[in-house]
């Protein structure tokens, strides 16, 4: 029994001696966490084989206004910080082609707009990245405001040629890169 | 909303930052009656006991396996966001965890039969958290740095498991001495649920590849479910702003708390044998139940798969109706392909089975017995439980099942007896979160009042804010022996 107050107090002063001691945090920092993933995918494909395109008579062979609401949910338009698109035009049709693309607003206002001309197969793909916000970039409101996109096809060769390649066609493909902010 | 949000995030990562069960300062602590929670088979020495009514036992444990406060928030001059990829996203595994419990003892009993002086009764009620969420690695990844330039790595949504409960538990124990060298006891428990979500049975994945048509094709192929109980009633209060939050949240814990949740059955099993004067295994199995989860069940699942390569106008096909919405038709595929339903289906949920085994070696002065010298009860001229040791040295093992599988600790305990007045025990546990966690617990028996207070991983109080780990347990009980 006389041994308890040695004890407890050895006890004590241990207990308090370990656990005095607190490193200085910084909660501030916070502030300052940035969670700005990076998303992909494809936007639009459009594909006509050139039986279509010689079957129409005149040079716009396609036109249609495409609702797309990906960038405009508020949940990519309110985050979104930058972002690039990417086209990739493929002509294997024996006519010279013009494809336009073009982001519309909610009221049909064209934001922006962009031009292919693709010379008849045997012609290389033609790649394009357009980018959205930064520095360099287009505006990044074009993106967020987007509500459709209108395609259109010239075609700026005959209507009865047809290429000696299989298969021919003419093909859009296009996919985005959107940096959106979380946090 | 905004408060359902706070206080689900509140309970989610509330819960979730505390840490496994293990109590093991409190375990074959045979001096404080609420070891008798943690192996019914324990020996016993009193006539009665008494909690006091919700202070006879708090247990409150917190912490993390994987990141500390510290290693994010430290002064250190290293962007925060360096600190995050670096130690959270990139450097926490699947089997880090943020888990554990908190417990509270709203009533607490136990006497000796009068007629069966061997039997030994305890009974309460207490009040129990418990949550567990494993790391998320490849959704953390994705919510992090998403998808872009990861062509062809798939992210596994089975990383998504977490589960919690808060849970009223009303029980009933009967610890009886078979011999001199035996003791064997259960415990039967009805369970109260209140709160109830998990998400463990995750399967799938997301994907993003080159596309066969357009550049890029995002797979989904999911078989994900979140299960709820309890926590819609709750969300209704927040959304109400008639009702008084508070008010009506205490309104709901107290109904569902006390048979008007979910219920479940469960039991507890335990004993303790000497092998001889001195040595004592001992060992329990707690939590063998289940809770039947039927009112205010709300769950969700997202179940199939599906492939996007973004909208596809094909011609002549896209000609034929030039009024299609081709957007809203491929939301609506994806949505028809990978549904998320919800659902108010009643589920079942097993409670985390928890089990102790201890051997202890005493040695040094018996102490004086603190029962009551007619010991009539006694099936032989003494038992050797009765005999008290000043100092008890051994190991302990604690287990507890858990989403990913089996957790283990591993204790070496001290503990130190002051004539009846004082008992201390210390002990070195390792665990998956530990390798140096020191703790020690104290039980002070003035007259018939017991005061126990317990803290873990002592040494990690260098730097509170880098520990790991954090325990507290405390706690007042008036003890009877039978002396007079």
């Amino acid at each position: 029994m006389e041994k308890f107050p040695k004890y407890i107090i050895a006890a004590i002063i241990g207990i308090a001696m370990l656990s005095s001691c607190v490193e200085r945090q910084d909660f501030d920092q916070y502030d300052d966490i940035s969670i700005t993933p990076t998303i992909e995918g494809s936007v639009l494909f459009v594909e006509s084989p050139e039986r279509i395109i010689n079957q129409v008579v005149g040079v716009n062979f396609y036109s249609q206004d495409f609702n797309f609401d990906a960038f405009s949910e508020d949940f990519i338009a309110e985050r979104v910080l930058d972002g690039i698109v990417t086209y990739e035009v493929e002509n294997t049709t024996s006519k010279e082609l013009d494809i336009t693309v073009e982001f519309l607003d909610v009221a049909d206002n064209v934001l922006d707009t962009e031009n292919f001309s693709i010379d008849p197969a045997p012609t290389a793909i033609l790649r394009r990245e357009i980018a959205y916000g930064g520095i360099s970039g287009r505006s990044i409101d074009i993106l967020s405001n987007t509500s459709s996109i209108r395609v259109s096809a010239l075609n700026l060769g005959d209507n009865s040629s047809v290429s000696n390649l299989p298969d021919p066609k003419i093909t859009l493909k296009s996919s985005a890169q959107l940096r959106i902010r979380l946090k | 909303m905004r408060n359902f949000h706070l206080v689900f995030v509140t309970l989610f990562w509330g819960c979730s930052s505390l840490f496994a069960q293990n109590k093991q300062l409190l375990y074959d602590f045979t001096e404080i009656p609420q070891a008798l929670m943690l192996n019914p088979g324990m020996q016993t020495t009193y006539k009665w006991y008494a909690g006091i009514p919700a202070l006879s036992g708090f247990s409150f444990q917190a912490g993390t396996s994987g990141i500390t406060i510290h290693d994010i928030f430290a002064d250190d001059g290293v962007d925060i966001n360096d600190k995050i990829r670096a130690r959270a996203v990139y450097g926490m595994g699947i089997n880090d965890e943020l888990s554990g419990t908190y417990q509270i003892e709203l009533l607490s009993g136990g006497f000796r039969g009068k007629n069966q002086p061997t039997n030994f009764y305890s009974f309460g009620i207490y009040h129990e958290g418990d949550a567990i969420g494993y790391w998320p690695k490849d959704l953390a990844i994705l919510a992090y740095e998403g998808n872009a330039d990861q062509l062809g790595r798939e992210f596994d949504l089975s990383h998504l498991k977490t589960r919690g409960e808060i849970l009223n538990v009303f029980h009933f124990g009967v610890n009886r001495q078979i011999n001199k060298n035996l003791t064997l006891g259960a415990r039967a428990k009805i369970y109260s649920g209140i709160v109830d979500f998990n998400s463990t049975s995750n399967d799938g994945y997301f994907l993003t590849t080159p596309g066969q048509r357009n550049l890029l094709a995002n797979t989904l192929e999911a078989d994900m479910r979140l299960r709820t109980s309890g926590i819609n009633e709750i969300r209704e209060v927040l959304d109400d702003d008639t009702v008084d939050d508070g008010a009506g949240i205490g309104r709901i814990v107290t109904k569902r708390g006390f048979f008007g949740g979910d219920l479940g059955l469960g039991i507890d099993v335990g004993f303790s044998y000497h092998f001889n004067e001195q040595t004592v295994i001992t060992g329990s199995l707690l939590d063998v139940g289940f809770l039947y989860h039927s009112g205010d069940v709300r769950s969700f699942t997202l179940k199939g798969s599906a492939t996007v390569e973004g909208v596809e106008i094909i011609l002549p096909d896209a000609l034929a109706d030039p009024n299609a919405d081709f957007w809203q038709d491929l939301v609506d595929e994806i949505e028809a392909l990978v549904p998320f339903e919800e659902n108010n289906n009643a589920y079942i949920t097993f409670r985390p089975t928890k089990l102790y085994t201890s051997v202890r070696y005493n040695f040094g002065k018996p102490l004086q017995s603190k029962e009551d010298c007619n010991c009539n009860y006694k099936p032989s001229a003494r038992r050797s439980s009765s005999i008290q040791y000043a100092n008890s040295v051994g190991g302990q093992l604690y287990a507890i099942n858990r989403p990913r599988g089996p957790q283990t600790a591993l204790s070496a305990f001290y503990q130190r007896r002051f004539g009846n007045v004082l008992a201390l025990k210390s002990t070195y546990t390792i665990d998956k979160f530990s390798l140096t966690n020191i703790g020690l617990g104290i039980s002070f028996q003035a007259g018939p009042v017991n005061f126990y207070a317990m803290a873990d991983n002592l040494l990690s109080y260098k730097n509170i804010a880098d520990s790991h780990y954090a325990s507290f347990q405390l706690g007042l009980n008036i003890i009877s022996w039978g002396k007079n």
